[in-house]
């Protein structure tokens, strides 16, 4: 146990004890005020590491500080950052694709397919007589003919430019007629497709 | 948004594509019947290269007024291109994907000066 005596002398070195922490406390907010900021911190270290970009806020600061005329010429440094175009970005080709080769049309091509088109209309009209049956032969024997020639002459190509241009059935009917129509059986044209390879 | 050299048109035949990267960008242009298409190369479906697919008219199907089918038939007033991946379809005139109108893959303008074809991007 101490004295009373000692206890007041504590007790009045206590007290100048409390009000220190107050006292420093302000301290601190007075270098607070004078601190720069982290973001001030980072930009002057930034600015220490790349030096001090033309043309820049800092760049005019510095060059206030020295002199008049370096303040003109860093003016002058800002001016034409405007005119400086951005850069493109590169191009580059990866690759080019061609499109179908044209195939030279012939006037007698032009016509069929002008006549094809006509047929296909007459047809979708539901004007089934308006090929005539004399009509009908003449151009079925001329297409047999000169698909077959072109075939002999190593011209082959798909006779039907898509699944979807004519039925399964429709081919049926008009195969079975032409094979009736030269009194052949679907037994022979069997053995002439094996015999030639066709 | 900067117009970048794509090509001489005189070199740019109907029919034809070319694929360009544009910075981080791939961009198909399709040059159809005389006039310049251009869209993003990255399907809308799994980012397939969507230009470089096959070209091809749109498939209709005609049909009499009794609704009696005739029979499918190519419509030579449409193109499309189709993703090579997993086939998303796209109408080359507007960029949307045909079975899902919604679904529209990003265009660019195209500009001809002279012989030398530019697209915006």
């Amino acid at each position: 146990m101490s004295s009373p005596k000692t206890q007041t002398s504590k007790s009045a070195t206590a007290r100048p004890a409390l009000k220190k922490p107050a006292a420093a406390k302000s301290a601190r907010k007075a270098e607070a005020a004078v601190e720069p900021t982290r973001a001030e911190k980072a930009a002057f270290l930034k600015a220490m590491v790349q030096g001090i970009k033309p043309g820049s806020k800092a760049a005019e600061k510095s060059a206030a500080r020295k002199g008049p005329e370096a303040a003109k010429s860093a003016k002058a440094a800002k001016a034409p950052k405007a005119e400086t175009p951005a850069a493109a970005p590169k191009v580059e080709v990866l690759r080019r694709i061609s499109g179908a080769a044209s195939i030279p049309v012939t006037p007698e091509s032009e016509r069929a397919l002008a006549l094809a088109k006509e047929l296909e209309a007459t047809l979708a009209d539901g004007k089934l007589d308006a090929l005539q049956p004399h009509a009908m032969q003449a151009l079925m024997a001329a297409l047999c003919k000169i698909y077959s020639a072109q075939d002999e002459a190593d011209m082959r190509y798909p006779v039907l430019s898509g699944r979807g241009a004519v039925t399964g059935t429709d081919v049926m009917i008009v195969c079975g007629a032409l094979l009736r129509a030269v009194d052949l059986q679907v037994f022979e044209l069997g053995m002439w497709q094996s015999w030639s390879g066709r | 948004m900067a117009e970048q050299f794509v090509a001489k048109a005189s070199e740019f035949q109907n029919g034809d594509r070319q694929i360009i990267r544009v910075g981080e960008d791939e961009i198909g242009i399709f040059k159809h019947e005389g006039k310049y298409y251009a869209y993003s190369n990255f399907c809308l479906h799994q980012g397939g290269p969507a230009c470089e697919g096959l070209t091809i008219a749109g498939v209709k199907e005609k049909l009499r007024d009794d609704k009696t089918s005739v029979g499918l038939y190519f419509d030579e007033n449409s193109m499309h291109f189709v993703c090579p991946w997993h086939g998303y379809e796209y109408d080359m005139f507007s960029g949307e994907q045909v079975a899902d109108r919604r679904l529209k893959l990003k265009k660019y303008n195209v500009v001809q000066k002279g012989d030398e074809v530019y697209v915006v991007a």
